[in-house]
């Protein structure tokens, strides 16, 4: 295909195991599982999908941190590892965590060091360094030290080093996690009107937050045990689920669900166990009609501390897809990381 | 990338990696301390044990006496070789603590440039030390004086050793990518050097460890490097040493680059870039 003409980033049946342990003791998991999306250029793309569901590990594949066991991943036509020089050179990466950055040097000795990396010299280093530093509010603390810099800061100059070299294409590994609010907001803003609408880059975006999927992407891939479940637009994947409502109910103690799993009418069960106090949500055509059957289960486990019953968001639809929450952990599915 | 964005790269890892090293105010008490009594216990140790700093027993075997000499020198020039091997060895593990790895090996610089960075940054460092430590041994009475006569070849010697052992010293850094640790591995073969090259004591004493020692570079370049300050031998066979030591130069740094990328793309493979 026509580079000009190609897709930003192609990805073909992706697999990604991991083998552990030796001999008969040998585990082989599967974080990535037949993976297929294609992202034309200027789309802000989301892959949502709770802990351990592959999400950090198919982003690894494409950022070529991660050799693929099958599939072929392409950026704007070339293959990802056959022509590997021509993809970095055209992918900016910002993966979750604070410890990602020299902590003993100052942003602009950061940026300095990675532009370098990227080709970046002279002239045209601190005119790129200078614009993004200006650009991301960095300006008053450009030369002190990461190491005296908050959360929300250091992501900042993360940001910055993502798009130093100006990449087609922007892989943000769940670029708010940890953030507080005012941080985690300026980061949603820079990503959809500076980063998307104005300079048109392409970007895909792995979150488990499902308000930050909805708020900034044009289309969301459901990804689940290293599956992609479906790819739509977020409007639309609330449009097609078949039921209007949602029963949440939130009781100390830790209740059976499997009862109330077995109520008629009940689709899915989603449990949250956090503080000694769970949340259920009770996904079911319409929520009355299990209303008072479900109450009275529970009451013998527990006390009931609050009832709700609410429109179905993207994370009551993630659940309705995959039959799991976002807030559930499958890590099973995860290579262990110390 | 082109020559001069390459060059580019290197120079801009060396300044990161000074900056980094200088950011421990620490390490000025290390170089204000270290160059000048590092000598003294080897000193104390020879006069317990011998009374003197001379040996005939050590001149039979060396051709000199002067024992303290012949173990000042091996340290310091030991001191080149286990310091680039740290520092190399343990530079890419560093770079994994802090997360920045797979920024790293995710962009268009080959990785190996920037080992290349950390390794001159490193003998940067290490040739100040050493200076420091051999003008504190020529300023003290153990008979060693530094001319330039002197000083050229045992330059010439150093620089092909330590070429040779930069080659080993990537292959080790590639090897800390896999097995995530580095302190036991620098220990472990630091004494094996010690043990099968003439470091400490001259290895004719065992005949096993003589027989291995032509093995290690180290050893070629450190009967070079005595023979020159010590016995004032201009025909110590600088030349032949020097061409022995290219070739194993020239073997150390090919394996040391294809051990290297077959490791690295290994982790790649395995998902461990990141990992520490």
């Amino acid at each position: 295909m026509n580079e000009v003409m190609a897709p930003a980033l192609e990805v073909q049946s992706v697999v990604k195991n991991f083998r552990r342990g030796r001999g008969l003791r040998r585990k082989i998991t599967r974080a990535v599982d037949g993976a297929t999306l294609t992202l034309p250029r200027g789309e802000l793309f989301g892959l949502l999908g709770p802990n351990g569901a592959g999400k950090t590990t198919l982003v690894r594949c494409i950022a070529t941190l991660l050799i693929p066991d099958a599939g072929t991943i392409k950026v704007l036509g070339h293959d990802a590892f056959k022509d590997s020089l021509f993809c970095r050179q055209r992918i900016g990466l910002l993966t979750s965590g604070e410890r990602t950055l020299y902590w003993k040097l100052s942003a602009r000795d950061n940026l300095n060091f990675f532009a370098a990396l990227y080709g970046l010299t002279g002239k045209a280093r601190d005119k790129r360094v200078d614009y993004l530093i200006e650009l991301l509010g960095l300006k008053e603390v450009e030369r002190d030290r990461l190491e005296r810099y908050s959360s929300g800061m250091k992501q900042k100059v993360s940001l910055a080093r993502a798009i130093l070299h100006d990449p087609e294409l922007i892989l943000l590994d769940e670029p708010s996690l940890g953030l507080d609010p005012q941080f985690a907001r300026f980061i949603r803003q820079f990503i959809k009107d500076e980063l998307n609408r104005k300079q048109g880059k392409t970007i895909l975006l792995t979150t488990h937050y499902m308000d930050e999927a909805d708020e900034l992407c044009q289309r969301i891939a459901f990804i689940n045990k290293g599956k992609i479940v479906d790819v739509k637009p977020p409007e639309q994947y609330k449009r097609d689920i078949p039921h209007t409502e949602v029963l949440e109910i939130r009781c100390q103690g830790r209740p059976d669900v499997a009862p109330i799993q077995a109520l008629p009418g009940v689709e899915r069960v989603a449990c949250d166990f956090n503080d000694g106090m769970t949340t259920l949500k009770v996904v079911a055509p319409r929520a009355e009609t299990v209303l008072s059957e479900a109450i009275e289960l529970l009451r013998n486990g527990g006390r009931i501390l609050g009832i709700d019953v609410k429109q179905p968001t993207l994370e009551d639809v993630f659940l309705y897809v995959t039959g799991t929450s976002l807030g559930a952990d499958t890590s099973e599915n995860k290579p262990e990381t110390e | 990338m082109s020559f001069a964005a390459t060059a580019y790269v290197i120079r801009a890892e060396m300044a990161k990696t000074l900056r980094i090293y200088f950011a421990y105010p620490i390490i000025m008490v290390y170089w204000a301390i270290f160059p000048v009594l590092w000598v003294f216990p080897f000193l104390f140790q020879g006069k317990a044990m011998v009374g003197s700093t001379t040996s005939a027993a050590f001149q039979q075997l060396t051709g000199s006496g002067n024992y303290m000499a012949f173990v000042l020198i091996g340290a310091m020039v030991s001191n080149f070789v286990f310091s680039g091997l740290w520092g190399v060895g343990n530079s890419l593990r560093e770079e994994t603590y802090w997360g920045t790895m797979e920024y790293i090996i995710a962009s268009p610089t080959h990785p190996l440039v920037v080992l290349i960075g950390k390794t001159l940054a490193e003998a940067a460092v290490t040739t100040c030390i050493v200076t420091m430590q051999a003008t504190t041994i020529s300023l003290l009475p153990f008979d060693i004086s530094f001319t330039v006569a002197k000083v050229l070849p045992v330059m010439l010697l150093v620089v092909l050793l330590m070429v040779g052992f930069y080659g080993f010293a990537i292959a080790f850094a590639g090897f800390t990518l896999l097995i995530k640790e580095v302190h036991g591995w620098v220990h472990t073969l630091e004494w094996v050097f010690f043990l099968f090259s003439p470091i400490r004591y001259p290895v004719q004493v065992n005949p096993i460890a003589s027989f291995v020692s032509v093995l290690i570079p180290l050893t070629w370049a450190l009967v070079a490097i005595r023979g020159i300050i010590l016995l004032n031998r201009r025909a110590v066979g600088l030349w032949r040493i020097s061409g022995i030591l290219l070739a194993m130069d020239a073997a150390l740094l090919v394996g040391g680059y294809f051990t290297f990328v077959a490791l690295e793309r290994k982790t790649r493979r395995d998902g461990t870039v990141g990992m520490h």
